[in-house]
């Protein structure tokens, strides 16, 4: 049954509808397959074979009947409370139903184990947690990508075919980059979101699918949306590209891919590449990292800093206690921000159709050292990938990355943004380009155990 | 008064005000984070922008209302 773990989350869908597979085969070749893989990946934390064996007993007949998913630790369960992937997440965590477990549950997919993720969801590189980091596949020594790390590593690493992640500042698509998948942030409030324990505050984070193709994430995405995510053609694409000095500011085998990629994206949908500008965006990354920390405050107290989980990294430990420091004006400037950015889009997108730049600046570095060597100079992959990734969470835009090239065996990814409410119309153009491709990238594997 | 970004006037004072204890190594990291997000925190503070019209309780699904 493993050959039936290596097809496509659609084509194991498709096998368990046509009777080829039972949802119990399938479920006990992916049980097996993490028990062999995942000691290298360390990318699902916890499995619990009786409870997935009951979801693969009463699957519904739904999109997904059958299907194993991972869920990133971020998610309740009804058996598990989620633990943030760390020793004290500072907010009450119980066992429930979250949304993105009854949309899976509703849509007939078996939930096969947890995904690892970065300590409070607080990096774009998965190099700490409470269950130590997972791994890169393409290279065991590399980040996989945060926050959502596990969930990224178990699909590149073939444990899985899909699994869900949450993006509150870049959380899915920095890991698709790294790991070579394509991952999708929805339009906020479009997803799956009940049961987070933000969900009363939050005004970034969104559920949304990591897969190794588009029609992947438009399966597992329409299950999420609980509307179907349909199909259609991105002919005469207008693409937007923005020419600054940040954006720019890209390793140089990246900006070649990239910058390929678009010119393939625009030759296969007979559209053309239009040079924008967004006077916002520089001061963008700042006000989202504002905001989402102004929103994750709510409920901490100085006393209960004062009584941190010894466990906590002191990375994690200070940055909690920094963000009391953080000055109430700047957070009030930064909705301010939003405003502008958001009625700017707004304008551009009457232009363009999608916006298109990388979804980081270089490919993934290593666990032990997360810095990455851009023409500006070193600096830490957290400040190189912010960048490029907190626009579409402070303004509510989906985005999605595609993976379209790669570095010394490291995967590049792309990262195309569109208007409000047109995730569909973002899917279509990373099917297109994976058609201009030839689907050599979502189709590269990393180097497996058998 | 010009404008400080010097960590080792503003944490301790800061902490102290909320009552908060930190480690050599918390401080150590809320230092280096400081030193990163000060410097842009203040040019955020110096946009002009506020002339801008606001968008209060946005609809963060849709666009913004033309």
């Amino acid at each position: 049954m493993s050959e039936a773990l290596d097809l496509s989350l659609r084509g194991q869908a498709a096998a368990v509808a046509a009777g080829e597979v039972s949802p119990t085969e399938l479920l006990e070749a992916a049980l097996r397959r993490i028990e062999k893989r995942d000691p290298a990946l360390n990318a699902v934390v916890e499995t619990f074979p009786e409870r997935s064996r009951e979801m693969a007993a009463a699957a519904p007949d739904g999109p997904l009947r059958g299907v194993p998913i991972v869920i990133k630790d971020e998610w309740p369960l009804p058996w598990r409370a989620q633990r943030f992937g760390a020793a004290d997440m500072l907010a009450p965590a119980a066992p429930g139903e979250s949304g993105p477990y009854r949309a899976l549950r509703d849509a007939g997919a078996v939930i096969v184990g947890v995904g690892n993720m970065h300590e409070l969801g607080a990096s774009s590189t998965g190099n700490i947690s409470v269950y130590g980091p997972a791994r890169n596949p393409w290279n065991t020594e590399r980040c996989p990508g945060g926050s959502s790390s596990g969930p990224a590593s178990a699909v590149a690493g073939r444990l899985v075919a899909g699994a869900v992640g949450a993006d509150g500042i870049g959380s899915i698509r920095y890991p698709a980059a790294y790991c070579g998948l394509t991952g999708l942030k929805p339009t906020y409030g479009r997803s799956a979101l009940a049961g987070h324990h933000m969900a009363e505050v939050t005004t970034t984070i969104v559920s949304g699918p990591l897969c190794v193709d588009a029609a992947d994430c438009r399966l597992l995405g329409s299950v999420l949306f609980g509307e179907e995510l349909r199909a259609g053609e991105a002919s005469g694409l207008r693409i937007g590209v923005i020419r600054d000095e940040v954006s720019e500011d890209v390793a140089p085998a990246v900006r070649e891919a990239c910058e390929s990629a678009i010119e393939d994206l625009r030759r296969e949908t007979g559209g053309e590449v239009r040079e924008i500008a967004l006077p916002e965006l520089a001061a963008a990354t700042l006000a989202t990292v504002l905001i989402a920390n102004g929103e994750s405050l709510a409920g901490i107290t100085p006393a209960r800093l004062n009584e941190l989980d010894p466990e906590l990294s002191p990375i994690g430990r200070g940055l909690l206690k920094y963000r009391v420091l953080l000055p109430a004006a700047a957070t009030l400037k930064s909705h301010q921000l939003r405003a502008l950015a958001r009625r700017t889009l707004a304008s551009v997108f009457d232009e363009v159709d999608v916006i298109a730049w990388p979804t980081v600046p270089a490919v993934a570095p290593p666990l032990e050292a997360p810095l990455v060597e851009l023409p500006s100079g070193t600096t830490t992959a957290d400040q190189a990938n912010v960048r490029g990734g907190a626009l579409a969470n402070l303004t509510g835009i989906p985005a999605v990355s595609v993976p379209v090239g790669s570095e010394e065996g490291l995967p590049i990814g792309l990262q195309l943004q569109a208007a409000w409410g047109r995730d569909e119309m973002l899917l279509d153009a990373a099917e297109a380009l994976e058609r201009a491709n030839g689907r050599r990238w979502v189709e590269a594997l990393p180097p497996l155990e058998a | 008064m010009e404008a400080s970004n010097r960590a080792d006037d503003f944490i301790p004072a800061g902490l102290a005000a909320f009552g908060i204890e930190a480690d050599e190594i918390e401080l150590a990291v809320i230092r280096a984070a400081h030193e990163m997000f000060w410097p842009p925190i203040l040019e955020l503070l110096d946009l002009e922008i506020d002339a801008a019209p606001p968008e209060p309780a946005p609809d963060l699904s849709q666009a913004p209302p033309r």
